[in-house]
């Protein structure tokens, strides 16, 4: 072809121009990823750390007061999980959903940055340090000065250990009277009888001692309590399968504990004292049940097989005008029943809870403030204006207090109204110790510096003793840590030792400061005085507790473990009561009592007794955050300020409620589909009579199935064949000679393994403590923040959209389906983890048009998130429906939905992707975790040991019913526990899935009369 | 020449751009938001391998070949981690001044080489005087989604120049490897050195 | 003109014609007239500029929702997990489906040598070509990432990784574009003796010289002549199976998946027949507006109308026996979840959905039994509107409920599509609308060859007999081939 031709025709140089454009266009677009990046060393490296590997510093968790011991993990200078320490004695290497959310606590992006001073126009202003405390001396010395020193407040979080005994030596330096240790959610009434009874203020309890459990009202396994301790207990006590306790409950409302009891007695609130006294023979049994609204029968029934059971363990943990008449009398009727020694030991007690003021000395130091009488205010860690009633008008108080000191980490409703904030570190970045038990000394150690311009309170007042000349003597340590460890039984030795297991020996120094005197409360009304047609309970959520947790995405997005509900309040009511009111699930109740009225949507349950309505403490936050700020309603305004007269604890359920229905509607924000099970097997529970059957091997009464109905038999699921092949199980039966790494011959090796989990019903309480460890561990973003709905196309800005939408994350989720209890009466509730099954034949694979999910050859059901482009064909051919999908850029910073907004992307597993928009995520059964522990043992030149590793929800199950392990090798917990009698697989009979997942059936214990079966 | 001839052209033009267009689809396709893990902008996030041969400025130009070959220091020496963790380690300020708080700037003439002044010392102690970490220039870059880990390689005897190249003669390091998937699979399946063979199914690298 | 073949009679004919009953059109007597008034059609008119900016209007809208939705994310459409899908993979197979009535009529039935196809087949054909240009966007914008829509398909790359070809979404990647690539073709081949007829005809020299273009060249010799019935037929027999397949292809998405109500053997037949039916209901929606405002009454006879309805009418039965077998099925096969699943999509959420369904896809094509109404175009038009809306509820009950419905009741859901959604429906229909205006202004919607081999020849002088006896075999007149005289 010629240079020269006609025009029509094309010239090769332009030919070679187009194609050079080409090129160009594709290298320019192959170069784009070329921006400069920083590899920024450290100056000097610290010893102890390796780039990109985990170090785990022992700490003790500040969530609440019972102080169960926790790991940090930390990695290049960041804690972003906290796990249970397993050498800690409460909570032996467990952690609740509370605790593992600290760490949110830590990031929080609403924390203060700094300290902050009220100016003169009166807003709060960042200041710096030096200003801050400068202000702070110069109040401290006019009150003292002024000679008032005597009549100060000193408002702290209660915690155990040697910072109580540190700070009132503080405040008696200063002249000021002893501090008040506030927790909100202690139970001061059964805290004051145990004292009373034991001399201790509360005795273990050992539930696997016992032979029948009742619980009046006490939430051992929510809130009431050091819940992950007793868990662990109850747990045990429940393995024991045949030969474990009858649990009854008996109570108003069927809180997450009923929920765990083989039978619920609903009595109507204020008359659990005279259940008791029926049950000890105090009082006539017929009283009882006309005063309780249960059948005489019952009560009889009930009376009769606890005298029979010895030792039993009864419990009580009602906030009732009564409360500590009740829960003597239940003292008295464990001794009686020789529980005391056996199932109740005193001996072991937890002193976590020593030296908790009462509500009512809290509302006495409010009273003397709203008198005028408080020169200067100091609050650590609590917010009394949210927690206590709104009737208490703690804010019009706090405004008569001339000068008030804020050290809250976050801006809530009390440090609002605060003149100076000092912020405090958070207990990751602290140190200190607890004195969980008699002799045992759990250390505190910092994680990581701290997050922001932040200090430790401790040694705020450290400096500011040193900068009184008058005291500065007492406080020659030059800061807390030093100060510790000068008190340190054992000295620097011992506490270096106990940092590294987190627990030492000894007694931490104790506070010699003289009590307050405890102020005499004015009795509640008796319920029969007020107004109003039902009654109304408060009780503290599972998981936001006292609402300290509100400004936890992670506890907000948390269901609650029994309505399943989030993002929301709500007004539980009984059918019965609904149907009279005309009252369906999501109309807006308004409870009205004679201190004020709140608005919620109605949730019909049958766990509640039908006079009675119930609402969860710890929503409706005005301030404290965009995760808290006006999501849902408190309903600490309806409350009256009554006490128990001998405890001097808060009479909650001392009242009663006008409930009108307002017309208007909101949809329940729930995570709940269908409550019931249709028959499906997804939670299968054997009575003990049953499991005695199938031991001896005789056949069940489930073995004759509906079509389409499971049957119950167990099919050894975990050979699935695909796996199997892999396993050289059925290796004959391969069609093709080429099976790749699926050949168990291969040179890789990885067709050796068959990860798999089981599950063991019996033991899981439904708590959820495995969901947020899901959470932390996955980088599993939160959904349905306010924040995150402002674009989507429903509910603008209101929480909890994406949740209706059934958009929520949860990677591993706690399903809870109803049995029984169509006819109003007793019910039972199962829970049951549900998680990817890791099906050995799993549906959604073939699906893929893309192979972005696939079977590893080590059995893992593997999600590929770069590969994917989102058809979301495999959530489709799910069975289990434990797919999600990232509807929005949850993990894209420049996005609305952005998930962790600063600096919450600090907690972020850097061992785990985080997804970006559109693409499908699930269970990877932990496989950073996995492949880890891979490189560990080949870099070490061994195998992988037994039970070596696991996954972050086994690891974090305070019931310790999930197990996870190489099903393949009988050396693993797992390979055992697979065959056991009461296993099965969700959905094996009906769709050939060969899930990883064992499922090992709950056992109930049915009334000794009643029939078998509930 | 007849217009036919060079009608002819056309489709092969047509192809050409079509297999452009499809490189350039495939390329740029990388470069799409997949996955975050550090707060970048929504469109620039790291989704893409850093591209073969790129040999950026550094802060310091760090003479490989004096330490290693000169002075026959051990990689492991001031990349201390790589054998036993995903991170090789970048040497703090203080492992550098380990030895140039005694070898200064003015280096004496020796072997041949006449008296000079190290610029690179100099710079280095000026940072180590203002206590302040030297801003090295990343060149080995993989996706965010790419969970790779030293440590295996090395201690499953990949040595550090098959990925790396002859970094001991590089006086300015520039990225030797694509760092491409296929790259990654090639060898995994053992077409580089059959000892080296290891797992190549997704899992092991992507989660 | 009295000459007319009376195709009833026994004759033996010579050169391409389609022998059938009730394809007369007694009221077109000349080539030119055909020539003439088809060509008139071409002259763009404001109603037509009016209809064609409202749809580039609507496309607009739906254009704007779906970038609103690559950048915020799929969240903004109203999926509600585990519905993952939701309109666009209904709207995905309700476009596909309506193509395949296109190809029956202008394949199949020329291959049954059906006459009544000859006025409205160019018609059906680009409303395939045009419906599988629309479904063919649903897959990619139904994407959570639609930026790399392309992995879907098979091409060297340096991952060293292939589509996975068990998925039934690739078997759709090819069945579409195969499907695409030939129905075009199709279309584009049948047109070839118009675009020279209208080259011929046409005044205005911009559109005389494309037409030029698109001619290829076509003299009108009788070698041409042959070569084009040799290939229409061929690609008339390529793309029947076709009109099978691809549907069968598409309703293996469902079929293949474990969901109830969706794994069910009966899906490809059922499938097939839905979309024929819904495309002839699209056919009378367009082609009886057409024949009004283009004043081609005369071409488009009722009696074509007639035979099309009784098409309907058997399809619409067919359909009409795969729903019941299905809820037979259901209740049969015992399995509980089935079970709950079908009384679900009757008596759940989407229950009137379920209802229109059968209403409009069951019961009112009933009324086609009636031949009052098969010839009644205001009553066919309605229907077919009817039957459109119920197609796309068939494909919606199918798959939201069963989705919605599934084995884990503690997932069991309500699903609502949000503005997002019904944008990009309304854009879809904005687009195929768009393309069908800009079609039938440029080309000849009514194929001006066949037509031509239908109306009477004309002689060169009057002729007292209608043919010659030879050998006491009555002979007709070779009909001239277009365009030859003037």
């Amino acid at each position: 072809m010629s240079e020269n031709s006609t025009p029509s025709g094309v010239r090769r140089r332009e030919f070679l121009k187009v194609l050079g454009a080409g090129g160009v266009a594709t290298a320019a677009i192959g170069c784009s990823s070329d921006r400069v990046e920083k590899l920024i060393p450290y100056l000097n490296h610290p010893d102890e750390t390796v780039p990109m590997v985990s170090n785990y510093y022992a700490s003790t968790c500040r969530e609440c007061s019972a102080g169960c011991g926790v790991l940090l993990e930390t990695r290049d200078g960041r804690t972003f999980k906290l796990e249970g320490n397993p050498d800690h004695p409460l909570n032996r290497g467990a952690l609740c959903a509370r605790g593992q959310a600290a760490v949110q606590g830590l990031y929080n992006p609403d924390r203060y940055r700094s300290p902050m001073v009220r100016n003169r126009s009166g807003q709060l202003v960042a200041a710096t340090w030096d200003q801050a405390l400068k202000l702070m001396e110069q109040k401290l010395g006019e009150v003292q000065k002024g000679g008032r020193a005597g009549s100060t407040l000193f408002l702290n979080r209660h915690e155990s250990g040697s910072f109580p005994a540190f700070l009132d030596e503080w405040l008696a330096a200063n002249g000021m009277p002893a501090h008040l240790s506030v927790d909100p959610l202690a139970d001061n009434a059964v805290i004051a009888a145990n004292r009373q009874s034991y001399g201790v203020s509360w005795p273990w309890l050992a539930f696997s001692a016992a032979r029948l459990i009742v619980s009046i009202g006490a939430d051992f396994l929510d809130t009431w309590g050091a819940n992950v301790p007793q868990q662990l207990e109850f747990a045990d006590a429940r393995a024991r399968l045949a030969d474990a306790p009858r649990f009854v409950y008996v109570g108003p409302r069927r809180s997450l504990t009923g929920c765990n009891a083989d039978q619920w007695i609903a009595c109507r609130p204020g008359s659990e004292l005279a259940i008791a006294n029926a049950l000890l023979g105090k009082g006539s049994v017929n009283d009882a049940a006309t005063a309780s609204d249960v059948p005489v029968a019952t009560l009889q029934a009930l009376k009769t097989e606890l005298t029979g059971a010895r030792p039993a363990l009864v419990l009580s943990g009602v906030a009732g005008s009564d409360a500590m008449e009740l829960a003597l009398a239940v003292n008295e009727l464990n001794r009686q029943l020789g529980a005391v020694g056996t199932t109740v030991q005193p001996d072991r007690a937890i002193t976590s809870f020593d030296g908790i003021a009462t509500d009512a000395d809290v509302i006495a130091a409010v009273e003397a403030m709203r008198a005028g009488q408080v020169p200067l205010l100091m609050i650590r860690g609590v917010n009394p204006v949210f927690t206590s009633p709104k009737a208490a008008a703690v804010v019009d108080a706090l405004k008569k207090v001339p000068f008030k000191v804020s050290f809250s980490s976050y801006p809530d409703e009390t440090s609002e109204l605060c003149d100076l904030i000092l912020p405090d570190h958070h207990a990751i970045e602290s140190w200190g110790d607890a004195q969980p038990m008699a002799n045992v000394i759990a250390v505190q150690q910092p994680g990581m510096a701290p997050v922001y311009d932040t200090r430790q309170t401790a040694d705020v007042l450290i400096t500011l003793a040193k900068a009184n000349a008058g005291i500065a003597a007492k406080f020659a340590a030059p800061n807390y840590m030093r100060w510790l460890i000068d008190r340190y039984p054992g000295g620097t030795s011992a506490f270096t030792l106990a940092l590294e297991k987190g627990v030492g020996t000894g007694a931490v120094a104790a506070s010699t400061a003289p009590r307050r005197a405890t102020a005499i409360p004015k009795t509640a009304a008796p319920i029969a005085q007020t107004a109003g047609d039902l009654f109304l309970v408060v009780y503290p959520s599972c998981s936001l507790g006292d609402g300290s947790g509100a400004n936890k995405p992670w506890l907000q997005e948390f269901p609650d473990p029994v309505t399943k509900i989030c993002w929301q309040s709500w007004v539980e009511i009984n059918q019965q009561t609904a149907v009279k009111l005309g009252v369906d699930t999501g109309d807006i109740l308004r409870v009205e009592t004679a201190q004020g009225a709140v608005e919620a949507p109605a949730y019909v349950f049958m766990g509640i007794q039908k006079d009675t309505v119930a609402m969860a403490f710890g929503l409706g936050h005005t301030a404290y955050g965009r995760y808290a700020a006006g999501v849902g309603v408190n309903p600490g305004d309806v409350l009256p300020v009554g006490f128990d007269a001998k405890s001097g604890s808060f009479a909650w359920t001392a009242t009663r409620a006008k409930v009108t229905k307002t017309g208007a509607y909101t949809p329940i924000v729930t995570t709940e589909g269908s409550a019931r099970q249709h028959g499906r097997g997804i939670a299968q529970a054997l009575t003990v009579r049953e499991l005695a059957d199938l031991a001896a091997g005789r056949v069940t009464e489930h073995a004759e199935a509906m079509p389409g109905m499971p049957n119950t038999e167990y099919l050894p699921g975990l050979r699935s064949p695909m796996a199997a092949d892999a396993q050289g199980v059925v290796s004959s039966n391969i069609k093709h000679k080429e099976q790749g790494m699926y050949s168990p011959d291969h040179w890789s090796g990885m067709a050796k393994r068959r990860w798999a989990m089981t599950v063991d019903l019996a033991r899981c309480t439904g708590c959820q403590a495995c969901v947020t460890a899901c959470y932390a561990e996955n980088n599993i973003p939160t959904v349905a923040a306010p924040y995150q709905e402002s674009h989507t196309a429903f509910l603008h800005g209101v929480a909890g959209g994406n949740i209706l939408k059934g958009r929520e994350m949860n990677w591993i989720r706690l399903e809870r389906y109803w049995e029984g209890g169509e006819d109003g009466g007793d019910f039972e509730a199962r829970f049951v983890p549900m998680l990817c099954q890791h099906c050995g034949n799993a549906p959604c694979e073939p699906v893929c048009p893309v192979y972005a999910t696939y079977h590893s050859p080590d059995g893992l059901n593997v999600q590929v998130y770069n590969r994917c482009v989102g058809t979301r064909y495999c959530s489709n051919n799910c069975p289990y429906k434990v797919r999600y999908f990232n509807w929005f850029g949850y993990g894209e910073p420049a996005r609305p939905q952005y998930a962790w907004p600063e600096r919450l992307s600090w907690q972020l597993n850097p061992d785990v992707t985080v997804r970006g928009k559109g693409v499908m995520e699930k269970c990877s059964f932990c496989v950073q975790r996995i492949r880890e522990a891979e490189h560990r043992a080949k870099a070490e030149g061994r195998e992988l040991r037994p039970d070596e590793f696991t996954t972050s929800c086994a690891q974090a199950c305070p019931s310790r019913a999930i197990t996870f392990g190489d099903a393949a090798d009988n050396d693993w917990t797992v390979a055992k526990l697979a065959l056991d009698k009461r296993g099965y697989h969700v959905f094996q009979e009906q769709l050939n899935t060969f899930p990883a997942v064992v499922y090992l059936k709950k056992v109930n214990h049915p009334a000794p009369a009643a029939p078998a079966g509930v | 020449m007849t217009k036919r001839r060079k009608r002819a052209v056309v489709p092969g033009l047509a192809a050409l751009a079509v297999v452009a267009v499809v490189l350039s689809a495939y390329t740029g396709a990388t470069q799409q938001p997949d996955t975050v893990i550090k707060d970048r902008g929504s469109w620039g996030y790291s989704a893409a391998s850093s591209p073969q041969g790129r040999s950026p400025v550094q802060p310091i130009a760090f003479p490989h070949p004096t330490h290693v070959q000169t002075l026959g220091m051990n990689c492991l020496y001031c990349h201390f981690s790589a054998n036993k963790s995903p991170d090789p380690g970048m040497p703090a300020v203080g492992t550098c001044m380990g030895c140039h708080l005694v070898i200064g700037p003015n280096r004496p003439a020796m072997n041949g080489r006449p008296a000079r002044k190290s610029e690179g010392i100099a710079t280095l102690q000026k940072y180590w005087a203002q206590k302040k970490p030297v801003p090295w220039v990343r060149i080995h870059h993989v996706p965010d989604y790419v969970n790779f880990a030293h440590m295996p390689h090395i201690n499953a005897g990949v040595t550090c120049q098959t990925c790396h190249g002859q970094v001991q003669q590089m006086n300015r390091v520039y990225q030797y490897a694509s760092l491409n998937m296929g790259w990654c699979i090639n060898c995994h399946v053992g077409n580089v050195n059959p000892k080296w063979k290891a797992r190549y199914d997704c899992s092991v690298c992507h989660y | 003109m009295a000459t007319v073949t009376r195709p009833d009679e026994e004759v033996l004919r010579l050169g391409p014609n389609i022998p059938e009953a009730n394809i007369q059109l007694p009221g077109v007597e000349k080539y030119e007239q055909v020539t003439r008034e088809i060509q008139r059609t071409l002259y763009p008119t404001k109603l037509w500029f009016a209809g064609l900016s409202v749809a580039i209007i609507c496309m607009l809208i739906g254009l704007g929702a779906w970038m609103w939705q690559v950048y915020m994310g799929l969240g903004v459409a109203g999926y509600s997990p585990p519905v993952m899908w939701g309109v666009y993979i209904v709207t995905f197979v309700f476009w596909v489906g309506i193509g395949h009535a296109g190809t029956l009529i202008s394949a199949i039935l020329y291959l049954f040598r059906a006459g009544f196809r000859t006025t409205i087949y160019r018609a059906a054909e680009a409303m395939t070509v045009f419906a599988i240009m629309t479904a063919g966007l649903f897959p990619i914008l139904h994407l959570g990432r639609p930026w790399k829509f392309f992995w879907l398909i098979p091409y060297p790359n340096w991952r060293l990784i292939w589509p996975q070809f068990k998925s039934p979404l690739v078997w759709d990647v090819f069945a579409i574009l195969t499907y695409l690539t030939v129905s075009s073709t199709f279309l584009y081949i049948g047109l070839l003796p118009d675009f020279a007829a209208l080259r011929d005809a046409e005044p205005r020299p911009l559109r005389k010289h494309i037409y030029g273009v698109l001619s290829l060249g076509w003299r009108n010799s009788e070698l041409e002549w042959r070569h084009f019935a040799r290939a229409y037929l061929f690609l008339a027999a390529f793309s029947t199976p076709l009109v099978l397949s691809v549907h069968s292809t598409v309703s293996f998405d469902f079929a293949m998946a474990d969901t109830p109500g969706w794994h069910a053997t009966l899906f490809a037949p059922y499938f097939v027949a839905g979309a024929i039916f819904s495309g002839i209901g699209m056919v009378f929606t367009i082609i009886i507006p057409i024949r009004r405002w283009f004043h081609l009454k005369h071409y488009v006879t009722l009696n074509h109308l007639d035979a099309a309805a009784k098409l309907c009418l058997f399809t619409s039965l067919v359909v009409g026996t795969a729903y019941l077998t299905e809820f037979f099925i259901g209740w049969i096969g015992g399995n509980s979840m089935e079970q709950s699943y079908w009384w679900n999509r009757v008596f759940g959420q989407w229950w009137w959905a379920a209802w229109v369904m059968l209403t409009c896809n069951c019961v009112l094509p009933l009324t086609l039994f009636v031949q009052r109404l098969r010839r009644n175009t205001t009553w066919l038009f309605t229907l077919s509107i009817f039957i459109n809306l119920g197609m796309w509820f068939e494909r919606f009950v199918i798959f939201d409920p069963s989705l919605s419905h599934e084995f884990e009741p503690w997932q069991w859901t309500r699903y609502a599509p949000t503005y997002v959604d019904w944008a990009i429906l309304l854009g879809s229909f904005g687009w195929f609308t768009m393309w069908f205006m800009l079609f039938i202004k440029n080309f000849p919607v009514v194929a001006i060859s066949e037509v031509k081999e239908i109306v009477p020849p004309p002689l060169r002088t009057p002729h007292p007999v209608e043919g010659i006896e030879v050998t006491g075999m009555r002979l007709a007149f070779e009909p001239e081939t277009p365009g030859e005289r003037d």
